[in-house]
């Protein structure tokens, strides 16, 4: 299946024309309601006193009640001007179901075929945004049960035989989490693929490398890219890690404790392609941990991109100059006709946190919380979907910019002798020829001295400036000087040396199936 | 190892009679220091200058091209010894791999590495026995260690950094502390599973009101109920073991971000030291906190879980449930109150996942947008690390204690459960049973409850004419279903409330907890 970010989360009835969410009370739902859809206590009086004239729905679990709810509460309580977007996984689960009640003679085959007929014509009806999303059916599964009952009559009655709301909204978002895992993970190989393919065109580029922002070593420009997609593979273990506990099913859960009638919580599992049924009703329905884990991978993946954002908004400064985005990735100013901006770049650093932000929420909405199902999970799901859009759209955006920038090689170059990059590799010779580390740090720190008072480079040293901090030094110092010099001397296991750096590149070649 | 969470955290010099935590500027460092070591400008200004006849101050092991030293303020402010220095244990045992590899790759020779570790030994037994001085100005636990060790045994001991930077030795010492620390908790969640178990097995046939939107929905068993802490917490624990995995990778040898080019094999030291293997990209290695990230994370996961048994054993222990009562062991009083006896211990469960979830998002907060390897700012990530474990092995340990010593009033809760109706759902089967839809049913039991509730009286209570009344299928054999004993006795499906469930769920977990019958 070939989702776009756009797809997975607004494949949408509201955002095209003739999409209809109309409710007796609003005309219109905002997608991401906080606020909008909620407002001042006077006025919503006020429109209660207009819609008074409309004729309510009795609710579908309306026997023991006299009272039909407030206008204020309905729209408070509503949830369906977001969960329609789970309709499909709704569906799915809800045909899972029928036949399972059939296989088990809950009820008859007729009333399945009747009851997949016309789940299959509302799924078109929704795709077709033909299908009147209503508010006051609160949610998607009143919804599609409500429409279905309105289609083919009283088989419909029976599809909620042995299953509540309560596992029915826990199933269909482990089936939204798990293509959403999907999805980021095919995400997370397509930046990769793009760091690798970018390492791969400056095999040989040499750059300053930082710590504290101040110029430590020189590092090969492969290497430091090739650190990025170390990373994104931990990222996207920790998703394989969350999909795994995502992938349990609670459906026949139903309320909280189970049922009396004759299920086969393994057919639905197995339909569904759960790994399991989940082991204890109550547990099904009251927890959300697999939300969690699954926002705080997102949160630790943004926090990773935007490290990648932070570095690459600093390269394209003038100050740096070691990169330059093409057009393609590029915004312009309103008012300085010169600016050339990395937008995207200080997007994705700057969508990291409104994804730690849904971690956030969803952590404080669970705090707290007594056993079983309590009506405050319901707004689990914004953050949840705002959690993985963003990290969609964040992917998406590193992978392009990744294919549309150019390494500055020249000024990269010109830069290079500044900043004693070989002080260490320097320090390391020393080492070689018999002086502790310690000594050798305190030499060549009096060396670097030597420098600064000089303004020269430690390779523009004369030799008997050398014997004069100590007398260790020899000819063969020159050797170990210089950033080509410097970066052609390391050879440990995961290092910056070139053979090393190969090594790597061609692993991950390898891993991500990208042919030489 | 018996650690104790006080032990994990603080095993520790700054809280034992004799130990010296001294430096130059200040007298004694307090551990969670945020604020407390942060004085005024103008007070550190007048400070300084009373300092200024101290002892000249020692120069730094970097020092080689500096010319001043830096100001107390800067001193006091960067410093991190006054909580990193928790990390010695590591630290010695990654210094003695180190030393061990460069003798065997001949960058150092057999008698400088038995010096060495000789020394490192003593070290470690100075402060175990908290008699090693830790000092301020000198930074860290690296360099407090380093420098005591140039100290006792000269020479030998400058060759120890070769090839090695406080870089990837820290992100070392952490990951080796981090790992202990897991298996730490993934020990006391089994304990808190046991302990609950246990719970259970007492209770095996009680039935309690179950809740949904904490209104009364169902009739669960006790255990069943109990149980479903323990399958969460299970979850907690597969979390931290895949955290584990992560975590068990080793940054040593990465140096400063580069690698290095004296003749090292990181494989050796990754052996010695338990890890799965060395760290593939240097620059990666140092760079990055994700494990610490990841670990927090768990932590919260796991602190929100048990903030919920929290709530809900304090809404359980209130006069209004009555449900269960603690032990006089876990429960506190009032200062002022005579009749209070209070389940603080469960509050400040539900209380400390507040700052778990804190710490979380302060190590989030540090990590954004920091360009690749490392920054100082990486720094901050121990303080938070060190605390929610801390928090996280307490709750535990608590949640376990109380899970101890609690006992459930049967008889209360015993008369409490003919109201609510939690029979209802269970009647709705019994129409779908005789051939109506779900649906139908529903509606008709909806409305038996209204009649219910307009005669004050429970379903079982109904004639069968009231019930022929709202609907003519009803017949004799609906009482069978009526009561929250024949309802409870009703569930059969897999993973439900019904007996025969509950019984296999509690035998299953008996066993994998190994916990005999």
């Amino acid at each position: 299946m070939a989702f776009t970010s756009q797809s997975l989360i607004f494949r949408a009835p509201a955002s095209v024309p003739g999409a209809r969410l109309a409710a007796p009370s609003a005309s219109r739902v905002s997608l991401r309601g906080r606020g909008a859809s909620f407002t001042s206590v006077a006025a919503a009086s006020t429109s209660m006193a207009n819609m008074d004239g409309d004729e309510k729905e009795t609710k579908l679990w309306g026997g023991r009640f006299e009272e039909g709810v407030t206008d204020a509460v309905e729209r408070f309580t509503e949830s369906i001007s977001y969960d329609w977007q789970l309709y499909k996984y709704d569906i799915m689960g809800s045909k899972a179901h029928a036949s399972m009640l059939a296989s088990q003679g809950l009820i008859t085959a007729g009333d399945k075929d009747i009851i997949l007929e016309g789940l299959d014509q509302i799924e078109r009806l929704i795709q077709e945004d033909k299908f009147e999303w209503r508010k006051d059916r609160e949610d998607v599964h009143m919804n599609i049960e409500a429409a279905l009952i309105e289609r083919v009559g009283e088989p419909a009655k029976k599809l909620h035989t042995a299953r509540s709301r309560n596992d029915q909204i826990v199933t269909d978002l482990r089936l939204w989490c798990r293509d959403a895992i999907d999805k980021i993970l095919i995400h997370i190989k397509q930046l990769q693929v793009s760091l690798v393919m970018l390492a791969s065109k400056y095999v040989d580029l040499i750059v300053p490398g930082y710590t504290h922002l101040q110029r430590a070593q020189p590092v090969l420009l492969p290497h430091l890219l090739l650190s990025y997609v170390e990373q994104l593979e931990r990222d996207a273990g920790r998703l394989v890690n969350c999909r795994e506990r995502v992938n349990f099913c609670p459906l026949g859960a139903c309320a909280l404790a189970g049922t009396g009638l004759p299920i086969d919580r393994f057919q639905t599992a197995k339909d569904l392609k759960f790994t399991a049924p989940m082991k204890n009703s109550i547990d099904a329905v009251s927890d959300r941990d697999f939300v969690l884990e699954f926002l705080a991978a997102n949160s630790i993946a943004a926090v990773h991109l935007s490290r990648i954002g932070e570095e690459w908004v600093l390269w394209a400064s003038e100050e740096f100059g070691f990169l330059t985005p093409s057009d393609k990735v590029s915004t312009g100013s309103s008012i300085m006709p010169q600016k050339k901006n990395p937008d995207p770049m200080e997007l994705v650093r700057g969508k990291s946190a409104r994804v730690v932000g849904d971690l956030m929420t969803v952590l404080t909405l669970c705090k707290g919380l007594p056993q079983a199902y309590n009506r405050d999970l319901q707004e689990d799901k914004e953050p949840l979907f705002d959690s993985v859009k963003a990290i969609l759209g964040m992917l998406e955006v590193c992978t392009e910019f990744a294919q549309n920038i150019s390494f500055n090689s020249k000024r990269i170059q010109s830069s290079l002798p500044a900043g004693y990059l070989d002080a260490t590799t320097l320090a390391d010779y020393l080492v070689k020829k018999g002086v502790p580390f310690r000594t050798s740090h305190e030499i060549v720190g009096r060396s670097v001295a030597l420098c600064v008072s000089k303004n020269c480079q430690l390779a523009e040293l004369q030799l008997d400036d050398l014997k004069a901090v100590h007398p260790v030094f020899e000819a063969d110092v020159y050797e170990y000087l210089g950033v080509e010099n410097a970066v052609n001397k390391f050879i440990s296991y995961g290092s910056t040396g070139s053979n090393q750096v190969k090594k790597q590149l061609e692993d991950w070649r390898i891993q991500l199936g990208i042919s030489s």
